[in-house]
């Protein structure tokens, strides 16, 4: 039995009543304001700030240990890992030979379509803060905020590919929602043939799914999807995701596809904010269908994945 | 052991800070589902302890904290939080006198109420988290209210 020994009685809380109902209402207003009429944004930037040493003090033990277990690991494995990175690295430049020939080939084609989606001119680097926000959603805290310019519905990006979108900017924090998290919604193009469709989040770090393609969509298994830039939200032509299955249920009018996602969601440790170019967002922002870049060997595709990425516009459908 | 009211604001805020921290702190995977709602178990510890210092106040402030941390809408832990803190309160003579049986089991019904108003709120700003885990706080937090609130009560009288 646990023992209570307070000597606070029954008659020291005149006015519970009336206190509850006081702060039940003070809370009601909070929560209307902030979601009706979202005036509440400096009120929560000032009240971010205030947690902000007790998520820095949680974080730090784990960060220390980190630092810990760097400095004290062997030659061997400081070794291995050199020669590692160092493979990397060639492969990388390999890769990058042709790069910039490539990149202006492709402004120059782009400049002729009047088309510059997909440029993107700075880029910022963030830390995920160690810290379990939320168990029920898939997001994450990055120590980036307002102060470094960061918006609400910027693209963030890690190496291996898109990694989700600003929810949240607090002063010194942003809050960034993963592709993964069941209300994200991501427009993207299969790389193989032009196919544009969306790519919604499962609540699973390692599954996105398409939700919107016929079954009769020309879609395999290893097929790479691409951002398609549309919507405005993400540059375009960055990797979301590889295709890992499709069932055909002749029964149904809808194929189930299921993708892995590009970037290492669950072990990213730095992630990239990135700002487009202010041409790229004024062509972005209205884009109509018909000037789209289409290409010729797009399979016929429902009328619901040409309509979708209108509509959901790449942002977490709230 | 009767002590003044100041005297009592600095253990709550020092348990209130470290079950904050308790509730963001990274766990693995496996384990993270089972995590219980430390700050609300604390919160509720302290209104049924002693109402009027901290009491709803607290209640409100650890709310408000939560939401900031989770990134919700605000006032929406606030809410929560007030009104099951409000109720504990209102038992708290019963529940002193309560078997450990007993008492896990309001601090159960509390609990779930909690999630309950959370869930709702969720839902009415449209954002539902439908997952069946969320239900299983409440349960876990009744299994280790007796703990807790012993080593409280414990460190308490030092």
């Amino acid at each position: 039995m646990v023992a209570f020994r307070s000597t606070e009685t029954s008659g020291r809380t005149t006015g519970l009543l009336l206190r509850c109902v006081l702060y039940c209402l003070l809370a009601l207003g909070l929560i209307i304001f902030d979601k009706r009429y979202d005036h509440l944004g400096d009120l929560r930037r000032f009240l971010s700030v205030v947690v902000v040493p007790v998520q820095i003090a949680v974080a730090s033990p784990f960060q220390g240990w980190d630092w810990f277990r760097e400095s004290v690991s062997s030659r061997e494995t400081l070794r291995a890992d050199k020669a590692k990175l160092e493979a990397e690295l060639r492969l990388a430049n390999f890769r990058l030979q042709r790069y910039e020939a490539l990149e202006a080939e492709s402004q120059r084609l782009r400049a002729l379509r009047e088309n510059t989606a997909g440029v993107s001119n700075r880029f910022v680097i963030g830390n995920i803060m160690d810290l379990d926000i939320d168990a029920f959603r898939e997001r994450v805290l990055v120590d980036k905020g307002a102060r470094d310019g960061v918006f609400v519905g910027q693209a963030v990006l890690d190496s291996g590919g898109v990694f989700g979108q600003v929810a949240r900017v607090g002063e010194l924090t942003s809050e960034v929602i993963l592709v993964s998290d069941g209300t994200h919604a991501i427009p993207v193009q299969i790389n193989r043939n032009g196919l544009r469709t969306i790519a919604v989040g499962t609540g699973d770090m390692t599954r996105l799914k398409l939700p919107y393609l016929s079954t009769s969509a020309d879609v395999t298994a290893g097929d790479l999807l691409v951002t398609s830039g549309l919507g405005g939200g993400f540059p375009a032509g960055y990797p979301v995701g590889t295709i890992i299955g499709v069932k055909r249920d002749p029964a149904q009018s809808l194929a189930e596809v299921e993708v892995r996602p590009a970037a290492a969601l669950d072990r990213s440790r730095e992630v990239m904010f990135v700002w487009l170019t202010p041409e790229a967002r004024a062509t972005l922002s209205a884009p109509p269908p018909a000037s789209v870049p289409q290409p010729a060997a797009a399979p016929p595709q429902g009328r619901r994945s040409a309509a979708a990425p209108a509509q959901q516009n790449g942002a977490p459908t709230k | 052991m009767m002590r003044d009211e100041p005297a009592r604001r600095l253990p709550m805020a020092l348990s209130a800070l470290v079950a904050l921290a308790l509730s963001v702190m990274p766990l693995p995977a496996p384990v993270d589902a089972f995590r219980p709602d430390f700050l609300v178990l604390v919160v509720f510890y302290w209104s049924i302890e002693s109402p009027r210092t901290g009491g709803l106040a607290l209640a409100f402030a650890s709310g408000l904290a939560l939401d900031v941390i989770r990134g919700v809408v605000l006032g929406q832990h606030a809410l929560a939080l007030t009104l099951m803190a409000a109720w504990a309160t209102n038992l708290r003579l019963r529940l002193r006198v309560f078997s450990v049986l007993s008492q896990s089991l309001t601090i159960f019904a509390l609990l779930t109420g909690y999630q309950f108003v959370l869930f709702w709120i969720d839902g009415a700003t449209g954002n539902p988290v439908t997952t069946f885990s969320r239900w299983l706080a409440p349960v876990i937090g009744a299994c280790i209210w007796p703990l807790l609130a012993g080593l409280m009560s414990r460190v308490d009288d030092r």
